[in-house]
Formats: structure tokens, sequence, C-alpha cells
């Protein structure tokens, strides 16, 4: 229990909900008019409590005079909750979305493979080649949009980062220390500096673009890459990285349109 | 037989924390050891930076204590050594993203497979230092002969005291020509002060500035005297007893100066 | 390019530090500036004490808080340390007024320092209290220095808290300048910072051994408040507890002072240290060419 300018926060987090709120009322119960009239917040971390806890709680607080006001966290299933229970609601941390999570959760596993492969020293992911369709052709159809661009524009400093399902556009610097991640394609108006992960979600096609190429590192789909520093810079100016053979390479954008570099897919 | 666990730590900033902890740690691991270098500093990392590995992260030490990865898939060997690694910190995360005993478990997998765990620690006495120490069996402390740090320094050894570790003391950055005017304190002010076993004295040196921009620890230069004071150190600390040299600095019209201890 | 940038930082420091002074004073509420950095060693400590020195110099009341519960120093470099009876914890926890804990200054004119408490802990600081207890003291100081302990923990929120302008300060180290660029995304749109690069050696900038101003600003790009050159004597004058601003026509002093014009807001050129001409050697040296980074 903590008090707060608005009242008091009861953390219930990290361990088993019932002990918790034994404790709780153990301690409220030495102290009876202390918090008398106070509102109080709950935080339960990661654990989601049932109904039964909810109103055990409840009842335990007005024992003492206390009124639940809210719950704090970042899940999403708390805040539904907080909402039955006509509690307000105070998001905590990062608030990622359940499809946001799972993404975090599959940059994890690319990573993963990242490094399992430079441990064994490869660089390529083999791709599979589809199986000739051998069914008659598919109607044309509206397909679902693609998902959408992310649009920032500032400079990210060191340490802060932006995760997003669809592409990135950043209108301003990226600091080395700040961190992009794209299921799609990565585009810098500025200079990029720090690290940037397309197609995140496995789309080797995927590319970034910067103004000024000098990232600490690069990630397209499941290749990694970094800068030899024993070789020199490549020619200044805008360019782009993109994925082929199994590798990523950084092409001048005056070279981009060549026809081996069209929007194609690398062979 | 499980590896030293070790904490550099400091209380004050910027006294050299973290160039020593890459280069006693690049030391040892020229003397044929297994090192593991694990920086503690979850926001503010350096420890890759001062080594140059900085574009080689793919893990981080968040990563392994919320189970996303192995320890050793984040751990990032130097190729310059036979036998040096090091674990960076997270830079996008805060120092509360791990608890201590997740930190100490960390510590102790990566003395399973080393025979020193160096940690960097954070300046100051939050979390990260508690978490920092918590790892570890023995800390050295580094301070420079400044009274601020040694007021510093003098706090955290209480500290880790109070937990019975061992502690050593490193005098970074002393600059002989203001000990003898008198503008800065000597090793033995120092000592007095901490009551703390002296590892090593190492003199200020202007190269060291320009080898952190660069990545690369200053015990690579072999014309660097910074190379031999930092091998004496890891003598010391392997339990070899290595006299403190002293160090006649004649000035430049070639007098000698009185000798200071410096080694 | 560059001097466009050059020229914009200084219509920006001087304007808005003109700016947020006309304000201060028709609000008659002091300004409250938290130095702070990231990295530590940089020189927020001295630089906070100096800066407050030639501040209450030009005639302001300046008070100096040290935030570094735990690690105080402050106390130290302005050579009041025996002079310290109560700290901040005694007066957020409301056993002494503060200005029972406010002690003067050695030299007279309208500075005083709020020392931390030396045996205590970071997360002893009642965060609501120390923004009230910055509030008032806007009330009646013009300024309030807030001198924030090293890292991005809870020392360095409570340090900001009350604060409604930022210092950073940097050396030209690659660590420093990555450590400064987390804590000013850390302060987000709240605040625009200012920079002061501590610790300059042109002798080494010259030789391609250190970082140069415009390689510091090239990633933090923030409006330059100043350049202090790395100088012996600012240790000793810190071990001495003598700020060197007391002494304004030293370079240093100098500088610290033209720094403080321009947090008046003064229209007042940045601080640079003087370009020391090539001694021979060096000369002879760069014929054989060295790396440059």
């Amino acid at each position: 229990m903590r008090g707060r300018l608005d009242g008091l926060e009861v953390a219930l987090a990290g361990r088993d909900l019932e002990e918790a709120l034994e404790e709780l009322q153990a301690r409220l119960i030495d102290q009876p008019s202390f918090y008398r009239g106070s509102s109080a917040v709950a935080y339960f971390g990661a654990t989601l409590p049932s109904t039964e806890q909810v109103k055990r709680l409840r009842l335990i607080l007005s024992g003492a005079g206390v009124s639940l006001r809210a719950f704090r966290g970042s899940n999403e299933d708390l805040e539904a909750l907080a909402r039955a229970e006509e509690l307000e609601f105070e998001r905590t941390g990062p608030a990622l979305s359940r499809s946001a999570r799972s993404l975090v959760a599959d940059f994890a596993g690319a990573r993963n493979d990242i490094a399992e492969r430079r441990k064994r020293g490869e660089a390529s992911v083999r791709r599979v080649k589809p199986e000739p369709s051998n069914q008659r052709a598919v109607e044309l159809r509206l397909v679902e949009t693609p998902p959408g661009t992310l649009y920032h524009t500032a400079t990210l400093r060191g340490g802060q980062t932006l995760h997003h399902c669809g592409n990135i556009v950043v209108v301003g610097d990226v600091n080395p220390g700040a961190e992009l991640i794209a299921t799609g394609d990565i585009l810098v108006f500025g200079r990029l500096a720090g690290i940037a992960h397309a197609g995140a979600q496995g789309d080797e096609a995927a590319r970034i673009y910067a103004i000024d190429l000098a990232p600490t590192q690069l990630r397209i789909a499941t290749f990694i890459a970094a800068e030899d520093p024993a070789e020199d810079r490549a020619t200044p100016g805008p360019a782009a990285a993109l994925a082929r053979d199994g590798q990523i390479v950084l092409v001048p954008l005056a070279r981009l349109n060549l026809p081996e570099f069209s929007g194609a897919a690398p062979a | 037989m499980s590896g030293r666990k070790i904490v550099i730590t400091s209380g004050k900033g910027g006294v050299g924390k973290t160039t020593t902890t890459a280069n006693l740690g690049a030391t040892l691991a020229k003397r044929g050891r297994r090192v593991i270098l694990i920086d503690a500093d979850i926001g503010l990392r350096n420890l890759d930076l001062v080594l140059g590995l900085e574009k080689r992260i793919v893990f981080d030490l968040v990563e392994v204590a919320e189970g996303r990865c192995q320890l050793r898939q984040a751990l990032i060997k130097d190729k310059r050594f036979d036998s040096l690694a090091i674990l960076p910190a997270a830079q996008t995360r805060e120092k509360d993203a791990i608890a201590p005993e997740q930190f100490a478990a960390i510590v102790a997998s990566a003395a399973e497979q080393a025979d020193y765990v160096l940690v960097d620690s954070p300046a100051g006495i939050e979390t990260g230092f508690r978490n920092a120490v918590a790892g570890a069996a023995e800390a050295i402390v580094v301070t420079t002969p400044e009274v601020s740090a040694i007021r510093d320094a003098d706090r955290v050894v209480g500290k880790i005291a109070s937990e019975g570790k061992p502690i050593r003391l490193i005098v970074n950055r002393l600059r002989p020509e203001m000990v003898r005017s008198g503008d800065m304190l000597s090793v033995e002010d120092v000592c007095d002060v901490l009551s703390v076993e002296l590892l090593g004295v190492v003199p200020d040196d202007e190269e060291v500035i320009d080898t952190t921009n660069r990545g690369e620890p200053i015990v690579l230069d072999e014309s660097n005297r910074l190379r031999a004071i930092y091998d004496k150190i890891a003598r010391r600390l392997e339990g070899e007893l290595v006299p403190f040299t002293s160090f006649d600095q004649p000035t430049f019209l070639g007098r000698l100066i009185g000798a200071l201890k410096v080694g | 390019m560059h001097q466009l940038q050059d020229e914009g930082q200084i219509v920006n420091g001087g304007a808005a530090g003109e700016r947020k002074d006309a304000e201060s004073k028709s609000a008659k509420l002091g300004r409250a500036i938290v130095l702070t950095s990231g990295k530590g060693g940089v020189g927020k400590t001295t630089t906070t004490a100096n800066l407050g020195t030639a501040l209450a110099s030009r005639g302001a009341s300046v008070v100096m808080i040290d935030a570094d519960v735990g690690l105080r120093n402050l106390d130290i470099v302005l050579g009041l340390e025996s002079r310290v009876k109560h700290h901040l914890l005694d007066v957020l926890e409301e056993r002494v007024s503060v200005d029972d804990a406010l002690v003067p200054g050695k030299h007279g004119e309208r500075l005083f320092l709020l020392a931390a408490a030396q045996s205590r802990e970071k997360d002893e600081v009642d965060t609501p209290k120390m923004q009230a207890l910055v509030a008032s003291l806007r009330e009646r100081f013009d300024y309030v220095l807030i001198d924030s302990p090293a890292g991005i923990e809870l020392g360095f929120k409570n340090a900001v808290v009350g604060a409604d302008e930022a210092i950073v300060v940097c050396t030209p180290e690659v660590a420093a300048v990555r450590d400064v660029d987390r804590v000013v995304g850390l302060l987000g749109n709240r605040f625009r910072p200012q920079l002061i690069i501590n610790r300059l050696r042109p002798q080494l900038v010259r030789k391609g051994k250190m970082l140069s101003v415009e390689d510091v600003n090239a990633i933090l790009r923030l409006p330059l408040l100043g350049v202090i050159a790395d100088e012996p004597e600012i240790i000793v004058t810190t071990n001495r507890g003598e700020p060197l601003a007391l002494r304004a026509t030293t370079p240093t002093g100098a500088a610290y002072h033209a720094i403080a014009a321009r947090v008046a807001g003064e229209d007042v050129a940045v601080p640079m240290p003087p370009v020391a001409k090539a001694s021979i050697f060096e000369r002879l040296g760069s014929i054989f060419g060295g790396k440059r980074r």
C-alpha cells in the first residue's frame, strides 16, 4: 500500500492474489481509521482478478472506510473488467494491445533466428519457393486494405522506440540508441543512426530508406547487418537498404531504378 | 568450479567504472581467463560502446531476464580476444525492468561458464546499483582522488561492507603533478579515508577518452603504459603480491622529483 | 549551414531566456531550472555551483537544491559542507522550515543552498512534496537551480518534477552524448533543454582525438548555452569549495558569467574556449597524418 497525492494505491501484483488480499485485510485492521475517507487504486500486475475477488477487495476496503475508485495496469482485459465494475482505469507503461503484444513476441522469435544463425556463421535463410498453383485463377476482389503507415514528425532520441504493424515514416533523425520496428517498410527523412528492423514479421521484400543511412544496425525480416568498420562508408546521401541473395545491401537512391533493383522481388 | 563474480562500482559517476571493467576484463582475457562482462546500466548502456561492440547487439540483459532468449544467445564474443564476451544492457528500458534476484540468477549462470564475471554498475546508489551488487560476491570500488568522489565511494563502501562482501579499491585518473602541488589528494590520503584494500592506481591518460570513443580498450595499445598497470591489477586480483612501483616523473627540464606510488 | 545553426542557437538562447525572464517577472515567479545529464561525472554539480554563483553576482536571488540524496556534493563544491545543519528531507518531512535549512553562500550575495541528505535514500523523497517545495521557492527566488543526480532513475525524476526548464551538461565523449540524448528524450515535450558542453580540450579536438562541438551537437541538436574548457583549476577549486565563477576574469569564470547572461536572456555570444595555437610538435605530427574518426 502506498500513499498517493489523490488517495491510496494498493499493490496486489506479483504474488498470489488471495494471499495479498488477506494481507491487505490484516494491515487495514491494524490501522482502522488511518485511511478512512480516502479512495484507492488497485494494481494487479499481470494477474486478472475474478469478480469474486473484486467483491472481496471492495469489502475489505470499505471496512476501513476506503472506497475503490480505479484499477491500474496495462492489460486490456483488466480495463474491460474495470468498466464492468464501473471503476476508472489508469493505464501504466506501454499500452500494448493484444496484437502489438503478439508482435513483440514475433520479433523475439525473429531475433532468436538471427542469433542462432549468427552463431552458426550463416547469413541467409533459404527461401521456400511456392508450389505452382494448379487451381484455376482466383477471382479478383478487393482485399483488406494494407496496414497503415505510422507517420512521426520528430527526431527519435536514444532509448525511444516505435513499433508498428505497417510502414513507419519518420521526419527527423533516428539517434543512436533509438529503435524502429515495422512489419512493412521504414523511411527516415533524416539521419538513421539507430536500429531499424523492417519486415519484422518475415517480409523479405521490405526496405529501409533514409536520407543519411548511418545505422548502428539494420534488420530486414530475419537478416541482420552492421557496418564493417574496416570498410569505408559508402557514398553518403539518400540510400535504401534491401535484402538480396540472403544479405542486406545498401543502394544509393540514384541507382534504385536500375532494372535489377526495380520493385520486383529479389530472385 | 564457478567463476568469481565481481561488481565494479563507485557511487560517483564518471570516475571510470566502465573503462575499468572493459580494460580489466580485456587484461584477464589476455591472460587466458574466460571472462564475461555484464553491463548493468539499463537505459544508459555504455559498456558495448567502450568495447566497440554496439553494432553486434541482438539481445540484451532484460530479454535474458524475461526468458525471451538464452544467455548464450545474448552474449557477444569480442573477436579481438579468445575468451571475452559481454552481455549488454537494454537501452530502451528502465532500471526496474529487472529484479535483483533475476539479475543475481543471470550472474550466477554466467559464472558457470567463466572464470570471471565482471559487472559494470551504474552510477548512484539506487535500484540499478542495488541490482548490480545483488549478483556479486566481491566488489571493486573505483574512485578518483577528489573529495566528492571519495565521499561517494565511502557511502558505497559502507553499503557493500554491510553485506559482508570483500571490497578492493582502484584509484583512477591520478595526476601526479597535481598531487605534488597539493591540488589533488594522494593515494595515501584516499586509502586513509576509505580503509579498503588497494588493488591498483591508474594515472590519468588523455588517450583514454579517444580509445573509449573508438571502442578500443586502451590495453590493446602496446605502447601505452596503462597496459602494464592493468596487468598488475589483474595479477593482484588473482592473488599475486605485486608491489606498487614508484613512479618517478621527470619534469621537462629533467629534474627528478620525489617518488609517487603508481601502478 | 553551420553558421545559420549557430545564429539560430544564439538567438534562441537569448530570446528564450529573455522571454522567460519577462514572463517570470510579470508573474513574480522565479525560474526553476534542472541541470542534468544522464552520465555521471560530466560536471553537473560544478556547473550548478558556478552558474548559481554567476547569476547571484549579477544581482539575482538564487537558491540551489542538491537533489542527489545519499551522495550529496553541491555543498562541498560551494565550500559550505561545514555549515549544513538541515537538509532536503528534513524540509520535505516537515521537521524544519525551509528557511532553517537554507544555507547562505559564503560571499554575501543572495545565494542559498538547500543540501541533500547524506545518509538517506532517494526513494524517500516524496514527489508531490518536492514539486510543492520547488513551487514555493519559485515565489521567493529569481532562480531555483536543481542539481540532478546521475542516471535516469527516481532521483532524476524527482529533480525534474518541479522544474520548468532544463539544462543538460555533456562532455565531448560518445558515451556522454548517448546518455544526454536519452535524457533529452525522457524529458519529453515539456522541456526544450539547452546545452552546456563541459571539459572540452581544444588541442585534442584539433588532433582528432576528441569530439568537437559540432560533433556533439550533430546528434543532440540543442541550443548551445556555452562551452567550458577542461582546466586543472576546476578540480582544484572544486576541492577547495571556491567556484571559479567567483573570479570573473579567469577564462572559465568569464565563460560561466557569459552563460549566466545568456540564461538571463542577454544577447551575449556563446562562450567558447580559446583555440590554442598548435605547438611545433603538433604541426610536425600532422604532416604524417592521423586517422580522424
